[in-house]
């Protein structure tokens, strides 16, 4: 059994020596913070509707997105699919979501970790802080974590599980072992002794493809994999090999840095019906491009890629990236490239249950090279996007509806934030 | 659970005391519907002003979502939920 780090209010053994020093006292080693907010969508859903706490929550299109610790009992989990879901648990309540206000209560999360971290690094629905050097200011890490969560049950009703350790993955796996509403600490003394037994696919780069590599090695702990020399997880997996013979040890050397620009901005979502329709499929592009680069405008950057992902009704995907001449976030210069991406990947005679795209590859707006000729034009264009902007934040994103998304009208039920996606995803 | 969305301005009494607003009541149909409990409440920043999202119980047991907009000080309910 791994050493399993202790909840909340008990020092757990390995951090003693952290404990032996004065609170207010700097630590000479790291101390990063792994906050992850308890099945996200799910609590959500329970704290909106009390009928719903207690008793079993799935949300999701297709496929469980999030379920209840209720749900969970039953053997349910994220990434199962509704039918075996509702097979395993009749009694489940299945609710197709609501991307707005998830977005809504992480933010809150978030603005409580802000104003404890100077560097906060924020995914869907858990962030890494960096607390180095923050003891004068709030004293003991735990007793500072165990106020956070305080208060971020106080503000949102929710609960978090917090995990601290010298580096993102410790912190990360001390989490996990007191989930739900747990703290937990792991202190670099005593990250041998933690990891050692841990499964070998807890270890931060160890995904369903190495694990089976390692399983069919018989290497099924951190610790057995600690056995294998660098050179040979080196010629097993590459780069990451290297990177893998360090995180068995308890060695993480990624930082927690502010992404200020998203890695990407997706957009997708599903049909309410299967359709092989041109102009729905394309009004549905136009759409969530429109959606995407507005999101880009807004963070001031421009995408170099974009990616087009498109699902069929038999469940075969079709995925292609390509880039654009020059970084753009206006929305013709990006759905030309959608469309014309659509057009060579769309070949199968068969109906599309799921379309999404995404931009990637940024770079801030003004930094890139312009194009000479095109400049002018490229500069009314941007003007016109930041006026149509304008309108948009003071009544909303529906008021203004472009071309081929016209065809959406009368078939997507639509709100003050546009057309009602079936299952709309968030920027990552 | 069925979600029926109503989406329309309606008038509602609301406690405005330390500098957070609290729907009393609201008025749907000529009949007054008193709040016995707020749910959740949440706030999306993304407009240029904010709107401020209530989670409410009414007397009915029903749950309804409410919109305050400061924009323009309007009250909307956005959707009823229903057992069932």
């Amino acid at each position: 059994m791994a050493t399993k780090p202790a909840r909340t209010g008990t020092p757990p053994p390995e951090a003693g020596a952290a404990h032996a020093t004065p609170a207010t006292a700097p630590s000479t080693e790291p101390i990063i913070l792994h906050v992850d907010i308890d099945a996200f969508f799910a609590s959500i859903e329970q704290r909106r509707d009390p009928r719903l706490r207690g008793r079993p929550v799935i949300v999701g299109t297709g496929v469980i997105a999030s379920c209840s610790y209720e749900a969970r009992r039953f053997g349910l989990k994220a990434g199962m699919t509704l039918p075996e879901a509702k097979r395993l648990c009749p009694q489940a309540v299945v609710l197709q979501g609501h991307a707005q206000i998830y977005r809504c209560f992480a933010e809150k999360v978030f603005t409580h970790c802000r104003d404890m971290a100077p560097a906060v690094e924020t995914f869907l629905d858990e962030t890494y802080c960096d607390l180095t050097g923050t003891e004068r200011l709030h004293g003991d890490p735990l007793e500072a974590a165990r106020r956070l969560k305080r208060a971020i049950l106080e503000s949102t009703g929710l609960t978090v599980t917090c995990g601290l350790g010298p580096n993102r993955m410790l912190a990360k796996l001390a989490g996990k072992a007191v989930k739900p509403d747990g703290l937990a600490r792991v202190t670099a003394a005593g990250a041998g002794a933690f990891m050692r037994d841990l499964p070998v696919e807890q270890v931060a780069g160890v995904g369903h493809a190495r694990a089976k590599t390692l399983r069919s090695m018989n290497v099924r702990t951190a610790g057995e994999l600690r056995v294998l020399p660098v050179e040979t997880l080196e010629r097993l997996f590459g780069a990451p090999g290297l990177l893998l013979h360090e995180r068995c040890r308890g060695r993480d050397t990624a930082v927690v840095s502010e992404r200020e620009v998203p890695l990407s901005i997706s957009r997708e979502t599903s049909f309410h019906r299967d359709t092989a329709d041109p102009r729905e499929i394309e009004g549905m592009f136009e759409y969530l491009a429109g959606r995407a680069c507005r999101t880009a405008r807004e963070l001031g950057i421009r995408p170099r890629t974009v990616a087009v992902r498109l699902r069929y009704a038999d469940g075969e995907s079709a995925e292609r990236a390509r880039s654009l001449p020059q970084p753009s976030d206006t929305d013709p210069v990006v759905l030309a490239l959608v469309l014309d991406t659509l057009a060579r990947l769309f070949t199968r005679r068969v109906a599309l249950h799921q379309v999404g795209l995404a931009l990637s590859n940024f770079v801030r707006a003004g930094a890139e090279q312009g194009a000479l000729f095109e400049e002018r034009e490229a500069g009314r264009r941007a003007a016109l996007y930041r006026a149509f902007d304008g309108v948009r934040d003071s009544f909303g994103h529906g008021v203004i509806v472009s071309g081929r998304a016209l065809h959406l009208k009368g078939r997507l039920a639509e709100d003050e934030h546009g057309f009602v996606l079936r299952t709309p995803s968030l920027t990552r | 659970m069925r979600q029926e969305p109503i989406d329309k301005p309606i008038a509602v009494r609301a406690d405005f005391r330390g500098g957070a607003v609290t729907p009393i009541a609201f008025r749907l149909r000529g009949r007054e519907h008193r709040v016995v409990r707020v749910n959740a409440r949440w706030v999306d920043r993304v407009p240029r002003h904010p709107h401020f999202y209530f989670s409410v119980t009414a007397e009915s047991g029903d749950v309804y979502q409410l919109q305050f907009q400061s924009a323009d000080l309007v009250w909307w309910l956005d959707s009823v939920t229903l057992e069932g």
